[in-house]
């Protein structure tokens, strides 16, 4: 381009009193290799596999899942998305035939290792489905349930309410608190669901298409929330709408399906990389037909 | 038809082509700046043909040639700023939807500068005519309007590469406007002050119109890699 700012030697505050100078640096987001990534890695995917039964579902994903950040993974419907994101709290070992094979590492603990108890990893690792699906039971015995059987001895009253403040739903419950959860909203039930699931005290929380329930203002309720989640803890979000995806996400996964000679539709990792990169440049000609809607 | 999207590689057989509607009024986009493009140069040309043979009998055409410039730069803009609020444009699409509001703008621009030239032109009645100028000066129009041409090549065909080099057609554009400072510089004195200050604008002009063409040029770079081709090189090494 023909520079048109020669001479940068002014700056705003002299120019406007008052006015602050802009961090320009920060105001741009790393991309590719000058990546900032100072945030640690809190799960550690390598080529993964995924099979049931003789059906292959997911092939060869490696991919680095990162502390206080949100990575989203996308993709059309039966690319794994939710396969892989199951893994991460071995909720695939409730399908008889489910098989996986790689590593999962979760602070450097292979998560299928046999010494590791998966009801454990799911205090760890929690988890927020599509569906609101509160407990029948009243609002507050939603948060208190998890607490209760890990055996909390401090003042439930105390973490009940915090936990809800941090789900931003405290104000719209306090008065309720006994009330039966099903008396709340779609979104204020998928928030007292986050709110449950953060009542444990995880570090990692799982979204599987948290939002598509929800009409449009509760899913930009659950986006904020997830904007404020995020300085305590590492989220990852499997989602249809690749919007929210550009929006919330820190890192983005696309994956897509790739046949086999019979026929078999199986899952790959395409891309991940920055947000920012994936939605205004991304390196693979299938991720922009697919982001750009040109196919999927 | 040049097209952002002009091969769906995974489309199969049979399969519905996704987004038709959205890829018209992407390519409707494109058109319309080629269109306006075209304007451009041609009447940069006629411009110049004011300034280089004092054709005052063309002023009124060069300024009633921006009137179509200026009404393609509304409804495109009006257009783009749409798609961008409808559509959620990413990648290559957004990219291709920002950088036409640039070039835009450009070519705006560039359509001013033309009608700047035939007004000074006409306010003078015309000027000296010295030979020696004169070359250059057809030069000038000739050069930048080529770079301006390009640029619109560029636009038509998608073509990532003229922007590429799109500095070393400017550098010489560049040359022949020092050169042609040089010789004003050089008969001030029978071109009078009044003259030389107006002839020095019209070369400037026209090495301004230059200048746009190379930055429209480099966007549609942009628009088909993602990166601007200077870009590299103005980054700190580290």
């Amino acid at each position: 381009m023909v520079s048109r700012m020669d001479d940068a030697m002014t700056t705003s505050a002299d120019l406007v009193p008052g006015a602050e100078d802009l961090d320009l640096d920060a105001m741009v987001a790393p991309t590719g290799d000058e990546a900032d990534d100072t945030h640690p890695i809190i799960i550690n995917v390598e080529n993964l596999n995924v099979f049931y039964g003789d059906f292959h579902a997911v092939k060869d994903v490696s991919l680095p899942i990162r502390q206080n950040e949100i990575t989203a993974l996308i993709g059309p419907s039966g690319c794994g998305k939710s396969t892989v994101l199951r893994c991460f709290n071995r909720m695939n070992d409730l399908v008889e035939s489910a098989r996986v094979d790689g590593t999962v590492e979760y602070h450097g603990v292979d998560l299928y290792s046999k010494k590791v108890d998966p009801v454990e990893v799911r205090r760890h690792v929690g988890m927020v489905f599509q569906k609101p699906n509160p407990f029948p039971k009243s609002i507050y015995d939603n948060i208190a349930f998890g607490p209760r059987i890990a055996g909390y001895a401090d003042n439930m009253d105390d973490l009940v309410e915090e936990t809800l403040h941090r789900a931003a739903l405290w104000e719209e419950v306090k008065d309720k608190l006994n009330e039966s959860a099903y008396a709340l909203s779609g979104g204020q039930q998928q928030r007292l669901c986050i709110a449950r699931a953060i009542a444990t005290s995880p570090d990692v929380l799982l979204m599987d298409e948290p939002a598509s329930a929800l009409d449009p203002i509760a899913t930009l309720r659950i986006e904020e929330l997830m904007y404020e989640l995020k300085k305590d803890y590492s989220i990852v979000i499997v989602t249809h709408n690749m919007q929210q995806a550009a929006r919330v996400s820190d890192r983005t996964a696309f994956f897509s399906i790739e046949l086999g000679e019979t026929g078999q539709r199986t899952g790959r990792l395409v891309e991940f990389d920055h947000t920012t990169r994936i939605f205004t440049n991304p390196s693979e000609q299938e991720t922009e037909d697919y982001i750009t809607g040109r196919f999927g | 038809m040049t097209t952002l999207h002009p091969e769906h590689a995974h489309e199969q057989e049979g399969e519905i082509e996704i987004r038709h509607h959205f890829d018209d009024e992407l390519d409707e986009i494109r058109r319309g700046l080629v269109q306006m493009g075209s304007l451009v140069v041609e009447n940069t040309r006629r411009a110049g043909e004011v300034a280089v043979d004092n054709r005052l009998d063309l002023v009124d055409a060069v300024r009633a040639g921006d009137e179509p410039v200026n009404a393609l730069y509304r409804t495109l803009e009006q257009r783009t700023f749409e798609i961008l609020a409808l559509q959620q444009p990413v990648a290559s699409d957004l990219r291709f939807l920002v950088a036409a509001t640039r070039i835009l703008y450009e070519m705006e621009r560039s359509g001013d500068l033309a009608v700047n030239i035939a007004n000074r032109v006409a306010a003078h009645d015309g000027f000296p005519q010295l030979p020696e100028m004169r070359s250059l000066l057809e030069r000038l129009v000739s050069e930048s309007a080529q770079v301006f041409a390009a640029a619109v090549v560029a636009i038509a065909n998608l073509d990532p590469e003229i922007g590429i080099n799109a500095e070393a057609s400017d550098d010489v554009v560049d040359d022949i406007t020092e050169r042609f400072f040089g010789t004003i510089h050089a008969h001030s004195a029978e071109l009078g002050l009044d003259s030389a200050v107006e002839l020095s604008h019209v070369g400037r002009f026209l090495e301004r119109i230059a200048d746009h063409g190379v930055n429209i040029s480099q966007n549609v770079t942009y628009v088909m890699t993602g990166t601007f081709p200077d870009e590299d090189n103005e980054r700190p090494v580290d």
